[in-house]
């Protein structure tokens, strides 16, 4: 018999934050061990040759990390990461006739034109923020919002001096006034945007970056989402796998042990301590136990991981009804991945999305800002997919192979992913598999509406169709808890030091030498590598790990006992 | 020790991957030789890059989620014959990465139409039990045959594979030292055809065999290459799946690569070999990155590698000539992929062929299976269709994500040109296929039919852009283009006549279906070449045919 395997720390998990993790810590020296239960790492960032020679984005499809510190510290472009930067990222497309390309940060004039074509009063709204920000100031909000791990508990902040405010005043004094702290996002679009369908395509961009509009509080983390989409305007060539690839690479050669198909069944604890994990009986490891010596990092969801990893005996029952009470609201997707001859020419017009300039992701039928909250009623409030009218349909469109040639044969396009927003399947009010037993149905709808708004995408033009509902993102994706991409929602009630609930705010659990490392801690989704980034904090704290002249902490960032940091005093 | 590369990586918002670095060595191609190239000279301490075309590497070790959502095939390599030998198992600890090869007993059925059925399995005594019903000349023949051929393998050539060729007067010099290396020179005069005539009497027994035989690209009816048969019909009762899928394979080996301090950069692919004055500087890919090296290995055939990558007036005279008369396997595949709610269940009298790894459906006799080769090669999917099915997750359940669902696959050799071409006849060839199955089938029908996907020759070119017209081994197997002739007899162990350009791939001898062999003697070439630590020695059953017949 082998020995079991021993390991300074474990990782239960082989998605981007698992893999950040991993190289992160490898990097710090540590032995390091990544269970994946899945056949290849990356979770999320994940690209498919669902049919060959085209490859759809059932998950991830932007990049919205390029602030991370994380690519000057893990030096991915050793490992191969790449970009392809987008001339165009933005579209709208209304049912009643209306086209407007927004460009990108790339090609601010053909915004610009659309602006003053269709609504010149809009020329100096919103989409002037990341101007007036730049690039620097962008990055340092960015960071502030989501580089930045939350505060101890008890430490007294006032909200505005929580470090995404300090940012935002230093920069925006003309912008700034008190009340914006407790605004909703619709709230700032309803004040400045004149343009139905800028609003729409604001809204929908802001759900479709983290935090809904219509949250309260959350109005910066909404701005945030979109400045994180502007801020990289573009993709890692090939798809988001790549840079899954460039992580992975990393924490290889720095010596991390990437195992896959080794699902994990427990986390051993042992005097309330995690001392390693216990794998399932299939798992492709020479031993089923692994020790961890100096910590085990939960990359997974944190239901599973407290309920089902620790299990209820380790739990008291006020917390395991927390737990189970977490929202899962708020990012379950019905994606659908396209393969066509000819990309959409939406009502037969070419001038304004010609292929060189063609935006990446077309926000149609973007007519309403009503029908956007339509669509989020459906999903939340009466539980169930939206109602097939166009009404409530409005959908994220996206290509990348108009800039990237790697993405599918000559001769064709892929529209992947299209988007629509679902509620997670467990809160369906017909029952979990419901949404499943629709499939066909709101595909058909969708399709249908596509060509009302395209003449052109008509069956003849569409080769393939590839569908992942959010029962199906769950099951290929265990840790995609509800088919959420950001797994819990990213509310006030679930955010900073807050998410996922704030016993857990820091990334510690009550048992000892388990952290967590997963989108269901703050700030979320979005393959940012932030969640492992604000954890090496806690871990630097707890002496797990020791990291080299490479590593600098947060500017924002409060160790225990310390006090808040605030700019300028 | 970590050689550092591209002091100036290219900035946007983010730090790129260089425009320009140096290596030592440049690797065209994360297929399976490629990664093995990539794997032992990393190991060496040489700064290695591998640059592959697609976003994942693997080449023929792919596993893709072809049934999407949740359902994984390996469309290209499903199993594995050479686990026993490959070096890298040794040589390298993959077993760390989480790499295991299940060996199944049950091997591969043939299922008659009089519902009479074998199973081949990996203890003989039970493939004979198997034959017994049928035959019990046939049964005592196999057990008597495979006691030669088991050593045939073992003793010259499994060792053969992982060592450079020899001109043919020396081959047949080297075999006559021994009776089993006559008859093994005996065997190769003989077409496949005669020799499975010469042992077995009973003709569903002939046909079984004459398949396994020849189903990777041997013609049944030529001679020359018959040493090859004892090695197909050996591994054909020693397939291995790998677990997780065949990716994995090419998974462990990228890390051995990272661990060492090299790289794989993928969605990169090469579009030209920089050659100066007869000497190798590097290669440039499809995005205008240039990556310096003065050792370049090219896994991809001649017609590639001279015919597109190293600019005209650099090819010498006899590479010209290779890339120019090069000819592609002489069939391709097609392959019917289904996801069913129940596992497909035989009409037979052994329920244990439901367990094979492989099943053969289609054939009753040796004219059944020499007029599905013979109309495949004249460009036609005819009449009397015959195939090899495989339940991909009896033994690799990982492959499904959907709790209760099975994925199993029909192939069959297609030719790439076929009339209509490809895209208008998928409908009418998938029916085809599913008719054929059926036959022998009891349970495919539509209500247990979950999901389907059917691979074509040209899907497979347009996948793996390296298999030309759906070449799964980069080129045929006929006499003129094996041992010393593969790729050309100007290319001695990988070398080409270009100084500091080797040749890795399937198209260099020994050959492909990730038997592994040209990458490990490319690699061994290179290090030789370059004076770096040669760190691995040969394998004890290498040595000991090194003793026995070449010393």
């Amino acid at each position: 018999m082998v020995s079991d395997p021993r390991f300074d720390v474990v990782v239960i998990g082989g998605g981007h934050n698992g893999t950040t993790i991993a190289a992160y810590l490898a990097k710090c020296g540590l032995s390091t061990c990544v269970l994946e239960a899945r056949p290849e790492c990356g979770g999320g960032q994940e690209n498919t040759e669902v049919s060959p020679g085209f490859r759809i984005d059932p998950h991830a499809t932007y990049l919205y990390g390029g602030a991370a510190p994380g690519f000057e510290q893990l030096e991915l472009w050793k490992y191969g990461m790449r970009m392809v930067y987008y001339q165009s990222m933005a579209g709208i497309a209304t049912l009643d006739g209306q086209v407007a390309n927004m460009g990108s940060r790339w090609r601010p004039d053909i915004g610009e034109e659309s602006m003053r074509k269709n609504s010149p009063q809009d020329l100096e709204g919103p989409n002037r923020i990341f101007d007036q920000l730049g690039e620097a100031g962008t990055k340092e909000l960015l960071r502030a919002l989501f580089w930045t791990p939350p505060h101890p508990a008890g430490t007294e902040v006032e909200p505005r001096d929580l470090p995404w405010w300090q940012v935002f005043r230093k920069h925006m004094p003309n912008l700034w006034f008190d009340e914006l702290v407790d605004m909703s996002y619709l709230d700032f679009l309803d004040t400045f945007v004149h343009w139905e369908p800028l609003k729409a395509l604001n809204a929908m961009a802001a759900w479709y970056c983290g935090a809904h509009p219509a949250w309260d509080g959350m109005l910066l983390q909404s701005l945030g989402g979109i400045l994180l989409f502007t801020y990289a305007s573009g993709a890692p060539r090939g798809g988001m796998h790549t840079y899954a690839h460039a992580i992975i690479r990393c924490a290889l050669a720095h010596g991390a042990r990437m195992v896959t198909n080794a699902p994990v069944d427990e986390i051993i604890v042992r005097d309330g301590r995690a001392v390693g994990v216990r794998l399932a009986e299939d798992a492709a490891f020479p031993g089923k136990t692994v020790w961890a010596d100096k910590a085990v990092i939960s990359a997974i969801d944190v239901q599973h991981t407290m309920l089902g990893l620790i299990g209820r005996g380790h739990l008291d029952p006020s917390f395991i009804q927390r737990i189970s009470d977490i929202s899962l609201k708020g990012g379950s997707l019905f994606v659908m991945s396209v393969v066509c001859r000819e990309l959409p020419r939406y009502h037969g017009r070419d001038e304004a999305f010609p292929e060189e300039v063609y935006p990446s992701c077309v926000v149609a039928p973007a007519d309403s800002l009503e029908w956007v909250k339509r669509q989020t009623r459906d999903a939340y409030s009466y539980r169930r997919a939206p109602e097939l009218r166009p009404e409530h349909l409005t959908m994220m469109i996206c290509t990348h192979d108009p800039y990237d040639s790697t993405r599918c044969p000559d001769g064709y396009h892929v529209l992947s992913p299209i988007y629509l927003e679902m509620p997670p399947p467990i809160y369906d009010a017909s029952g979990e598999h419901q949404v499943n037993q629709q499939k066909e149905e709101i595909t058909s709808a969708a399709l249908a509406l596509l060509r009302q708004l395209a003449p052109n995408m008509t069956d003849g033009n569409i080769v393939e169709v590839f569908v992942n509902t959010p029962e199906d993102s769950e099951f290929r994706n265990t840790g995609m808890v509800g088919g959420n991409w950001y797994g819990i929602r990213q509310s006030d009630d679930q955010w900073f030091g807050n998410r996922p609930i704030p016993e857990l705010g820091r990334y510690r659990t009550p048992v000892d030498g388990l952290y967590l490392c997963n989108q269901t801690s703050h700030p979320g989704g979005l393959c940012l590598m932030a969640v492992p980034y604000n954890l090496m904090h806690v871990l630097i704290e707890d002496g797990v790990a020791e990291p080299g002249g490479w590593w600098y902490p947060a500017p924002y960032y409060v160790p225990p006992g310390g006090s808040p940091i605030r700019a300028g005093e | 020790m970590r050689t550092e590369y591209g002091a100036h990586p290219t900035e946007h918002i983010l730090d790129e991957f260089p425009e320009r670095t140096r290596f030592d060595v440049v690797v065209i191609g994360g297929g399976p030789n490629g990664l093995i190239s990539g794997a032992y000279l990393a190991r060496a301490g040489l700064s290695v890059a591998v640059v592959e075309r697609r976003q994942e590497i693997g080449g023929g070790l792919s596993t893709e989620e072809t049934l999407f959502p949740g359902h994984y095939t390996n469309p290209h390599a499903f199993y594995h014959m050479m686990t026993e030998y490959l070096p890298i198992l040794s040589d390298f600890d993959l077993a760390a990465h989480g790499l295991y090869f299940v060996r199944p007993n049950a091997q591969a059925a043939a299922v008659f139409s009089d519902s009479t059925s074998l199973v081949l399995c990996n203890h003989i005594e039970d493939s004979k039990d198997a034959i017994a019903k049928i035959s019990e000349a046939d049964a005592r023949a196999l057990g008597r045959v495979m006691r030669t051929w088991r050593k045939v393998v073992e003793e010259i050539i499994a060792p053969g594979t992982y060592l450079p060729s020899l001109p043919p007067i020396d081959m047949v010099e080297a075999l006559e030292r021994t009776p089993l290396g006559r008859e093994v020179l005996r065997l190769t005069e003989m077409s496949p055809l005669e020799i499975v005539s010469e042992v077995f009497t009973d003709d569903r027994v002939r046909a079984t065999m004459l398949y396994l035989a020849c189903m990777w690209g041997l013609d049944p009816t030529e001679s020359g290459l018959g040493f090859m048969v004892p090695l197909m019909i050996d591994r054909a009762m020693s397939k291995a799946q790998c677990y997780g899928g065949s990716h994995k394979l090419a998974g462990a080996l990228s890390r051995e690569i990272h661990r060492s301090g090299g790289i794989v950069l993928d969605n990169a692919e090469v579009t030209q070999i920089l050659v100066d004055n007869g000497q190798v500087r590097g290669v440039a890919c499809f995005d205008g990155r240039v990556i310096e090296s003065s050792v370049v290995l090219s896994s991809l055939a001649p017609p590639l590698t001279f015919g597109r990558l190293v600019a005209p007036d650099e090819v010498p005279a006899e590479m010209q000539e290779a890339a120019a008369y090069w000819e592609w396997d002489k069939w391709s595949f097609a392959t019917l992929s289904v996801v069913t709610d129940e596992a497909p269940h035989y009409r037979c009298d052994d329920p244990w062929v439901d367990d094979a790894l492989m099943v053969l459906v289609g054939l009753d006799d040796t004219e059944d299976v020499l007029s599905h080769f013979r109309e495949v090669a004249a460009g036609a999917m005819g009449d009397r269709l015959v195939g090899h099915a495989t339940v991909e997750t009896r033994y690799d359940p990982t492959l499904s994500r959907v709790p209760g669902h099975h994925v199993s696959f029909l192939q069959l050799h297609a030719p790439y040109d076929i009339e209509g071409g490809w895209d208008s006849r998928e409908e009418e060839i998938t029916a085809q296929l599913l008719a054929l199955w059926r036959e022998r089938c009891k349970n495919l029908d539509e209500a247990n039919i979950v999901m389907r996907s059917l691979e074509t020759p040209v899907d497979i070119e347009r996948r793996l852009a390296s298999m030309v017209r759906g070449s799964i081994k980069h080129g045929d197997y006929n006499p003129l283009q094996m041992g010393a002739f593969r790729p050309h007899d100007s290319c001695v162990a990988g070398r080409s006549p270009i100084q500091g350009l080797y040749l890795c791939g399937a198209s260099s001898y020994p050959g492909g279906l990730v038997i592994g062999g040209p990458g490990y003697i490319a690699a061994g070439s290179v290090v030789e070449d370059m004076g770096a630590r040669k760190w691995w020695e040969a394998p004890r059953f290498v040595r000991r045919y090194e003793e026995r017949y070449l010393s």
